[in-house]
């Protein structure tokens, strides 16, 4: 074994250069691969521990105020019951700290029992009057602490006890600051209410199975409770784990390029590296080395080099994805995973020490196969069928490009599984790039251009259906017709709110969430459902849907098709007006008015409000939702980044192989008087040919496939048009020219800084 | 054509430090052909390499062709090699991914080499008798055939002088022969040519055989 180990240690010592290298790109797989796994698995597991942490309620009853006795006395009467507790949230209270002030604050007075959120930093409220617990994004946004002063209305300033966490609900700055309150406090300060009111009731079960019979249940005792809504554990987590599912998908196939990348790189250095050492090899085996002793001698070379890069790149990932990880979270309300991560993070780094090992020890046990003597003869690993390509692309290639270049592009042909292989990481890379650069820029779009949701009318106007007419005649209009929405509720599983909106006339020229099964609405009777509804409901084309208005009636619709809506979760569903009047004739009506193409909706706009109307602006994403789209925005950026940086090194390792395994070739052109220049030239051309293809690859691959399934993954939240545009297409191709520039400089300032005569000797 | 004065070169660090010239001078006309003998590590091989401006001497002064090879940058050396200096090597050092042909035109193809290469590696593939087999790669090449590309490449730019590293250590006997023969050629036409063997009976077809040992020409 010392043996081994001696032999392993000596090969390191002797290519120092080389070992730096290999050693730096398994520590940027590792790194890549780490901040994917921080990413994601915070992403992934976060809803669930928070809301272990939180003791989040199976369900959560919101409502109008009511007699606190009189809902207590309702819930009291529910099934399977472990626990439930009331609050009072007041919305819309002037908050301040220092010199931080919100006119929307919401305060949530807690009656006693269970809670449903978290402390993260200090301790509980007490029933003392004077103290407040606040929500982690208001201590974070306000810089509060246990100790700080809270500032509420007109009351005492209040210390701040503790800072807590509720999953039920995004964070501040995305969602109103929140504050919790004892009411038990309150009353001792400002004495006992005679008929305390609450809005909120939080609902614990023993079994959570049971859900569904105590939402019916919940649903048939509510007479008489006025706007009653119904959310469930689950229904809180769906809209984030599908936000969080595309960003996972991209980062764990971010993070499978990297290892793609770094094992064919690898395996390809190793290979070569073995290819050098063939006559060594066939000497050792000779004066009587087993095979298991140069195997174990590569692979234990291989192992001392990526262990430690591998321990390297791994914790640089998790360091560097940490942060910016904690804070998405923490924007959705969510906690870090902290030590949880830790056997993930193992996990990653022994994958990045396997690859290299095995990536080093398949070579050299081809080569310990190989006869001694053959070895010693200057055997190959490869096939002589490799020179048949150069031989036949020779011929083509020789008119198109000068001859360095050239030259360049068929010694790097010549190998032609690395040449794929490269072609291969790279095309997949710039798709990722280009696919990741679009997303970035349409969520952009989504924060102002409504027709990302599906939505093909730009405002609405308060007006009667009998204005239509008029509006219609107005400049700039296309289309205008009367639009109809009420929230009712399904009659089944009484749990679920559904936003039922009608149009006069055909509801596609201004609302076309994508179809995606089934037909489109077809008449009176029929309804297309949301994505969400019918996966809640177990709805398809062909069911019935049975609603309860507001009014109490109720209402049946066939299901014609589903479609994907990002509206109130997809629980929606499109009615022809006809049908829903003839149930709910005092639903709020307004008209939507589609513009021409090209005209401002200000023009159109000034107009309405000339005729009497109120317009407003179709909503694109909830304004609250811009914090969350610029983290994902900024994530998918620096992903892109460091998704150029696996390019970068791609380029270099397939340049600094060709250039390794060619040194005679280019100590001979060198020794014919090639200039610096001339093997530049000649690199440029190895570069060449595989940033050409790449480039080409990756942007069909983006085109045709990511693109389309990437939209398909967030057809829930928006139609997203996700195939590159031209600008970026060019910018990455740019971007990829500036990197084989700097690949090839690097490269070509090694090959020519290397003494001709010990590259002739090889 | 070639003037080398007092040079010298070590090799190794430290200890491992080894004097392999220890003040070399040599002179060399335009159509002589001169041998360096020496055994296996003598430094023949050292000597020709800075002949031919592939290292640089610690001590001493080389020039070709009226330049000067020591003190010079290396893109004037780079340039001195295009210009002046011819190649042959002892394992031929053919690109194994371009044929016979390509092979012979690669210097022409080099910034600053001089115009009219393509006609002049056809007049040397023919001269050499090796036009028919142009197109076919290095390893469908006899060792005589590929030894004949490597000389046409060495003199497709038409240097004033050639230096070949054991031309005629992977050839057998017939082949060697030819060989001497073309090098003989060569200086016909008023090149200089420096070859270094460790073979006497190559040796010996040389206008002059130097004896390299102990670091120094004898």
């Amino acid at each position: 074994m010392s043996a081994v180990w001696r032999d392993a240690r000596a090969g390191l010592r002797r290519h120092r250069g080389r070992v730096l290298l290999s050693g730096a790109g398994i520590a940027l797989g590792a790194a890549m691969l780490a901040t994917a796994v921080v990413v994601g698995f915070g992403l992934n597991t976060g809803f669930q521990r928070s809301a272990r942490q939180a003791d989040l309620p199976d369900l959560i009853a919101r409502f109008e105020e009511e007699p606190l006795e009189t809902v207590a006395r309702r819930i009291a009467a529910l099934p399977d019951l472990a626990a439930y507790s009331f609050r009072l949230e007041i919305t819309n209270v002037p908050l301040g700290a220092g010199s931080h002030s919100s006119r929307q604050g919401v305060i949530e007075l807690m009656g006693g029992g269970r809670r449903g959120y978290g402390i993260l930093e200090g301790r509980n409220l007490s029933s003392r009057f004077g103290e407040a617990v606040v929500e982690q994004g208001v201590a974070h946004a306000w810089g509060l602490r246990p100790g700080s002063q809270l500032r509420i209305g007109r009351l005492p300033a209040l210390r701040v006890v503790g800072v807590a966490e509720s999953p039920d609900n995004v964070a501040y700055p995305l969602a109103a600051p929140r504050i919790y309150l004892s009411r038990a406090a309150l009353a001792e300060r400002f004495g006992r209410e005679p008929q305390p009111r609450v809005n909120v009731a939080e609902i614990w079960l023993r079994n959570r199975s049971l859900l569904n019979e105590v939402l019916v249940q919940a649903r048939a005792s509510s007479y008489g409770i006025r706007g009653l809504r119904l959310v469930t554990r689950e229904g809180v987590k769906v809209l984030l784990d599908q936000a969080a599912g595309i960003v996972i998908a991209l980062l764990v196939a971010l993070s499978l390029i990297a290892l793609l990348t770094a094992a064919v790189m690898l395996a390809a250095s190793a290979r070569a590296e073995v290819q050098r050492r063939l006559a060594g090899i066939g000497v050792r085996r000779a004066v009587g080395a087993g095979r298991s002793h140069i195997i174990l001698a590569q692979s234990l070379e291989a192992a001392l080099v990526a262990v430690p890069a591998g321990a390297v790149g791994v914790a640089a990932g998790a360091l560097v994805a940490n942060g910016p990880s904690d804070r998405l979270l923490q924007t959705i309300n969510e906690l870090p995973p902290g030590r949880a991560l830790v056997p993930a993070l193992l996990g990653c780094w022994l994958l990045t020490a396997l690859i290299p090992v095995l990536a080093s020890a398949w070579p050299a046990m081809r080569a310990s196969a190989t006869p001694p003597i053959a070895l010693m003869r200057g055997a190959e690993l490869r096939t002589p069928a490799a020179h048949r390509l150069p031989r036949a692309l020779s011929a083509r290639l020789a008119p198109l490009l000068p001859a360095l270049p050239a030259l360049g592009a068929r010694l790097v042909a010549a190998r032609r599984v690395r040449l794929a292989a490269t072609v291969i990481v790279l095309g997949v890379s710039v798709a990722f790039i280009l696919l990741m650069l679009a997303l970035a820029s349409e969520l952009g779009t989504l924060e102002n251009d409504p027709s990302a949701l599906g939505k093909r009318y730009q405002l609405t106007a308060s007006l009667p259906a009998s204005a239509t007419q008029r509006v219609r005649r107005l400049h700039g209009v296309a289309a205008a017709a009367p639009r109809y929405e009420v929230q009712a509720a399904d009659a089944f599983s009484l749990g679920e709110t559904v936003d039922v909106i009608a149009y006069t006339g055909n509801h596609t020229t201004f609302e076309a969430p994508p179809l995606l099964s089934g037909t489109r609405l077809g008449g009176p009777g029929q309804a297309e459902v949301g994505r969400g509804l019918a996966q809640v409901l177990g709805l398809s084309p062909g069911s019935t849907l049975a609603i309860e208005m507001p009014s109490g009636r109720e209402a049946r619709y066939r299901v014609s098709g589903i479609v994907d809506s990002l509206q109130h979760d997809g629980r929606v569903a499109y009615v022809t007006a006809a049908s829903l009047l003839a149930v709910e004739p005092a639903a709020p009506e307004q008209i939507a008015v589609r513009l021409a193409n090209g005209v401002e909706p200000s023009t159109v706009s000034s107009e309405l409000t000339a005729i009497g109307a109120a317009p407003a602006a179709a909503g694109a994403v909830v304004g609250k939702g811009h914090g969350l789209i610029e983290a994902l925005t900024g994530i998918l950026r620096a992903v892109a980044i460091v998704d150029g940086l696996v390019c970068l090194y791609a380029l270099i390792q397939a340049l600094v192989l060709t250039a390794r395994e060619r040194r005679a070739t280019i100590a001979v052109l060198r020794a014919s008087g090639a200039s610096a220049g001339s093997v530049r030239l000649l690199l440029a051309g190895a570069a060449a040919v595989v940033v050409a293809p790449a480039a080409l690859i990756g942007a069909l691959l983006e085109r045709i496939v990511l693109g389309p399934v990437m939209a398909r993954l967030a057809v829930n939240y928006a139609t997203l048009e996700l195939s590159a545009g031209g600008g970026q297409v060019a910018l990455v191709l740019a971007g990829l020219c500036v990197l084989a520039l700097v690949a090839v400089l690097w490269v070509a300032r090694r090959a020519t800084r290397q003494s001709i005569v010990s590259e002739l000797a090889g | 054509m070639l003037e080398a004065c007092g040079l010298v070169k070590g090799v190794g660090r430290g200890r491992a430090h080894r004097r392999v010239l220890a003040g070399v001078d040599l002179r060399v006309e335009p159509g002589e052909l001169v041998a360096v003998l020496g055994r296996s590590g003598s430094g023949k091989s050292t000597l020709l390499h800075l002949l031919g401006g592939l290292d640089r001497p610690d001590e001493g002064a080389i020039t070709v062709a009226g330049e000067s090879l020591v003190g010079c940058s290396e893109r004037a050396l780079t340039l001195i090699r295009l210009r002046h200096i011819g190649f042959v090597f002892q394992s031929f050092q053919l690109v194994e991914e371009l044929s016979g042909r390509e092979n012979v035109l690669l210097p022409t193809r080099l910034s600053g080499a001089p115009p009219g290469g393509a006609a002049r590696a056809l007049r040397l593939m023919d001269g050499l008798g090796v036009a028919a087999v142009s197109d076919h790669l290095p390893h469908e090449l006899s060792g005589g055939e590929q030894q004949r590309f490597a000389i046409a490449r060495a003199l497709v730019n038409e240097p004033d002088l050639v230096l070949a590293d054991e031309p005629t250590g992977n050839l057998d006997t017939a082949a060697a022969a030819d060989l001497l023969g073309l090098l003989r050629a060569i200086t016909d036409q008023g090149r200089a040519v420096v070859m270094v063997t460790h073979e006497h009976d190559v040796a010996g077809a040389a206008d002059r055989v130097l004896e390299m040992a102990d670091g120094r020409l004898g």
